[in-house]
């Protein structure tokens, strides 16, 4: 038993070393990209999330004569045969046709020849050969349409993972500093009647945090004013269903893609992002974390029933 | 703390192991048979509309009720008093709320129930103490690996795990109406810790008073300040200091002790306050969590998790507690007081708080998060001065508010049968807040101690106030009963029983300083001592046969039994000649049943403003027999059973002739045509007849 236990937690501390590694190593990698990627996309990022963010609201502004639910069905079924008619364009149909009557064809060796072990082995050879270019050409669609798609879940995101405050609700803002920001620094949140200030912003750990409540419902600028520079970050109060930025950030790419519904931070200034902590919105179906599931479940089931009729294999 | 799924079951260990398909099918089809479906809502049930609502008010005190409908100032109560429905109500022997409450359960007397006193002592270690009511079983044996000790409770291991087992005995009332299909609800019944199992799924109960906190105590706050030099473990509470550098401190909250460890120690949870450098604000983070205060604010119940670290080829566990935040000062010196960290409601684990154990999430998923722990008060941080009376006043208040929240959902969520809601702010703000007399309070001034008093009474207003609600919406639909399990006096004068037995050569030596502590001093002499002090109104003889270290021999059990008796009746307080004790019970004539094995020899009943020493409750001895009671702990109940009898009100005239607690369980089942068992020694309130012992 000491033999055993010796084995398990040296093999365990062993794996868990080597898991360390890997993502040590992980993080090196993506952070060396985000470096090289940044000073591209953030400014394509800028452009964009305007674009995005006008095509969004239009979009909404039709669905919301419907219940949340109905338009987010409507929408994902939409998406998904969008998706599905792109990939018939982007992707080579005739190889994945043929890729798909391979693995059909070796299938039906192994079963038909399951006595004959050189076949048997052929044929699994060969089903391995096919499901691999099967992948290979669905990969160049899906990497053509990861950056709409991303843009669109984005847009939707906004509306589906965050609730406006409701009036008299109480949440957080926090303002997260740049390093060279100086200490201690001055931001006051001028008054505004979309927000009771109940704490002033309290400093430490590199941010400055409010504690505040939803005053009169609607959409607000909050202004703070730092040093002379007056930042704006935009503010929901209501208990309907409304876009909500839940952050303005600087420019950060990963950041304008998660947060679209705002203009990027100046880089230069003391500020680096201000983030209102909206509750989630409540919802089993659209509600916050599981629309994406939703959207899945009902794009993917649009374009598996659609299939047929638009003539596209995948 | 430990609780009763500790141990790794083999459907755990298979999936933290690196489950496969059907390993996890098994393990949700087993966690769904573990949800049983309730009566109440749809379906008609065996109760045919039938309705019995009892609302258990700890401590309400007869006199007091009597003088404010006097003055016309409880005006629901006093409508029940006018139609005959107003008595006062025998408590137990002794009226501690654990025995009274188990009375009221079982229909029967500690004899049958077996909880005699809060402490009761296993005479097998001579005298060590334990809790009455619920024991916790540590794991006795597992798979040691490491550091780690992790019981594995399948075959062929079949380790057994630690567990929490339900002391009381003898059956409660509510299983044979279970048996007979009528629903019940209870919520924070008192000695029902961890809930008894409902046989036949009729039967829903979150458990009050006697449920612990995740630190396995009745309520162990945790209070940081920069005044603070060094750890302090006080009686109910740890204080720890605070360093503030740059306006930053870090700290760590204490949880509950990782038990798969084989010297298992406490887990932590650290947190950072960022104190505002000129404002009397600050931030309070950790695990991912912000909560911003003012100097003087409470925060709202936050989830803290716990982990306990596992051998590194496990995951590790996580335990998850609700605790409050309160700053009461930010400047000069940063000091926070943290509520004792309560089972989360939403996220229950292992700790069983409720039958069936789902119960319990149901109800926060409607109400959120509130308080779990039996002491919802907290008492602990007024005596020890951390709290001000008005910060406690405060504290209770919301404790009170969130009960009235809970008493909304299970009005909401009841339709017929049994509907049982039990109030602990009665007994515990009384406990710090009575006093009813000129003479000079403990702690207070004169001027503080009116102001203070007059907290109980609004609070019986409030009550009066919730009674008369649920009679408005349900008027004669419903047999409505109010109870208390005891009265209230002043706690003036405190008496040291060991010391008392010492003076008077029962127990020996004469220098003794303890029973148990050797901290203290000379510990006792058991070849020379034939009695002792244990809880709050508990005499053992130290009997041969029984006691470890036993001296007495049966047959001078009775004539020792007798003189200590005497003599104890005769104690008189040397300041003013007033009587100490006025009852003095033989276990063996005041109780029957199979527990009686259990009980103290002799159950000593203090005259009002008098009681046992906070010393002498778990063995210490004191320079004085009497002295002042010099604690914010001002008012108590556990005296003489005559003295300090509770209140019954009911929408229906009660028939019975001095009433006790015991006959309300045989009142209930009677409502609903269900015969009484035997073993129930009351009767029902509405037929006149004399209950003959409160037991």
């Amino acid at each position: 038993m000491e033999a055993v236990n010796w084995l398990l937690i040296n093999g365990a501390n062993a794996v868990l070393w080597l898991w360390g590694l890997v993502k040590s190593l992980l993080v090196g990698i993506f952070s060396a990209l985000d470096t090289v990627l940044n000073p591209v996309l953030s400014p394509v990022l800028a452009l964009l999330n305007p674009i995005c963010t006008t095509i969004g609201d239009a979009v909404y502004a039709v669905l919301d004569l419907l219940p949340v639910w109905l338009g987010l069905t409507i929408l994902s079924a939409l998406m998904g045969i969008v998706m599905l008619v792109a990939f018939r364009y982007v992707s080579n149909q005739a190889a994945i046709g043929r890729a798909k009557d391979d693995i059909k064809a070796n299938l039906l060796a192994l079963k038909l020849y399951k006595d004959e072990l050189r076949v048997t082995f052929q044929a699994q050879g060969r089903l391995l050969w096919a499901v691999l270019r099967l992948q290979r050409y669905i990969l160049t669609p899906v990497l053509v349409m990861l950056v709409p798609m991303l843009l669109c879940l984005t847009q939707m995101g906004i509306r589906h993972q965050w609730r406006p405050l409701h009036p008299g609700e109480q949440t957080l803002i926090r303002m997260r500093l740049a390093q060279d920001a100086g200490n201690p620094i001055q931001v006051q949140l001028e008054p505004n009647a979309g927000v009771v200030t109940e704490v002033g912003a309290v400093p430490g750990g590199g941010e400055l945090v409010w504690r505040i409540r939803g005053g009169e419902p609607g959409r607000h600028t909050l202004r703070f004013n730092t040093a002379g520079q007056v930042i704006e970050k935009e503010l929901v109060v209501g208990t309907d269903f409304q876009r909500v930025s839940a952050a303005r950030v600087g420019p950060n790419w990963t950041g304008q893609l998660f947060h679209p519904a705002e203009r990027r931070l100046p880089g230069s200034g003391p500020v680096r992002s201000i983030e209102i902590v909206y509750p989630g919105v409540d919802s089993w179906i659209y509600g916050a974390n599981w629309w994406v599931l939703y959207f899945f479940v009902i794009s993917m089931g649009a374009a598996l029933l659609l299939k047929p009729l638009f003539r596209v294999r995948f | 703390m430990s609780e009763g799924n500790d141990g790794i079951t083999r459907r755990k260990f298979i999936r933290v192991a690196g489950a496969s398909g059907v390993s996890s099918a098994l393990y949700l089809y087993g966690g769904c048979r573990g949800v049983a479906t309730r009566p109440g809502k749809g379906g008609r049930s065996a109760a045919n509309g039938k309705k019995v609502i009892i609302i258990g008010i700890d401590g309400m005190d007869p006199r007091l009720c009597e003088k404010l409908m006097a003055a016309g100032e409880l005006g629901n109560f006093a409508r029940m008093r006018d139609a005959g429905g107003y008595h006062r109500l025998g408590s137990s022997i002794p009226p501690q709320s654990p025995v009274a409450w188990a009375n009221f359960i079982t229909g029967a007397g500690p004899g049958v129930h077996g909880i005699f006193d809060f402490i009761h002592r296993n005479p097998e270690r001579q005298c060590a103490p334990y809790y009455a009511a619920a024991e916790t079983i540590p794991a006795l044996d597992g798979w040691e690996v490491g550091e780690h000790k992790i019981p594995l409770a399948f075959w062929p291991f079949n380790h057994q795990p630690a567990e929490t087992v339900l002391r009381r005995e003898g059956t409660p009332f509510w299983d044979y109406l279970d048996e007979a299909g009528i629903p019940a609800w209870f919520y924070d019944i008192p000695s029902n810790y961890p809930p008894s199992p409902s046989r036949y799924g009729h039967v829903c109960c979150l458990s009050g008073l006697g449920v612990p906190d995740l630190l396995g105590s009745y309520g162990t706050y945790q209070h940081f300040s920069e005044k603070t030099i060094v750890d302090r473990n006080e009686a109910g509470g740890l204080r720890k200091p605070l360093v503030f550098r740059n306006n930053v401190a870090k700290a760590k909250l204490i949880g509950p002790d990782n038990i798969y460890l084989q010297k298992p120690t406490a887990t932590t949870v650290e947190f950072i306050i960022y104190r505002h450098p000129s404002e009397p604000t600050a931030r309070i983070e950790f695990q991912d969590q912000t909560v911003v205060l003012k100097e003087g604010e409470w925060s709202d119940w936050c989830k803290v998790d716990f982990e306990l670290q596992m051998p590194p080829f496990l995951p590790n566990e996580s335990v998850s507690g609700i605790c409050r935040f309160y700053l009461q000062e930010v400047h000069p010196d940063l000091t926070l007081y943290v509520t004792p960290i309560n089972i989360d409601p939403s996220d229950p684990g292992g700790q069983k708080i409720t039958e069936p154990a789902n119960f319990i999430t149901r109800l926060s998923d409607k109400l959120g998060l509130f308080y779990t722990t039996g002491f919802q008060e907290d008492h602990k941080a007024l005596a020890n001065r951390i709290f001000t009376d008005e910060e406690f006043r405060q504290q209770a208040d919301y404790v009170l508010k969130e009960r009235l929240n809970l008493l909304d959902y299970a009005l909401e969520h009841y339709d017929d049968g049994v509907l049982f809601f039990y109030f602990s702010s009665t007994d515990l703000q009384a406990h710090m807040f009575w006093w009813d007399s000129d003479e000079k309070h403990p702690v207070r001034s004169a001027d503080d101690a009116k102001k203070y008093a007059n907290v109980i009474s609004d609070l019986y207003k409030k009550m009066d106030n919730t009674v008369g609600n649920i009679a408005r919406q349900y008027g004669d639909e419903a047999t409505i009963l109010v109870l208390s399990d005891h009265g209230f006096c002043n706690f003036r004068r405190q008496f040291n029983l060991n010391t008392w037995l010492r003076d008077n050569g029962y127990l020996n030596p004469p220098n003794a300083k303890s029973l148990l502590d050797p901290r203290r001093g000379r510990l006792v002499d058991w070849s020379r001592t034939k009695a002792y002090g244990m809880g709050l109104n508990g005499l053992y003889l130290n009997l041969a046969g029984r006691e470890r270290e036993g001296i007495v021999r049966s047959g001078e059990r009775d004539a020792l039994l007798n003189e200590i008796r005497e003599k104890l009746l005769a104690v008189r307080d040397p300041a003013d000649g007033r009587p100490v004790i006025v009852q003095v019970d033989r276990a063996d004539q005041a109780y029957s049943g199979p527990n009686v094995f259990k009980a103290p020899d002799l159950i000593v009943g203090y005259h009002r403003g008098y009681r046992a020493s906070w010393a002498t409750t778990l063995g210490d001895l004191s320079k004085e027999v009497l002295s002042d009671n010099d604690s914010a702990w001002s008012a108590d109940h556990c005296m003489a059973t005559s003295q300090l009898p509770g209140v019954i009100f009911s929408n229906r005239a009660i028939l019975r002739q001095n009433p006790s607690l015991v006959d309300l369980a045989p009142t209930i089942l009677q409502e609903f045509g269900v015969e009484p068992p035997g073993t129930m020694t009351g009767g029902s309130l509405f037929t006149s007849a004399v209950t003959a012992g409160a037991g």
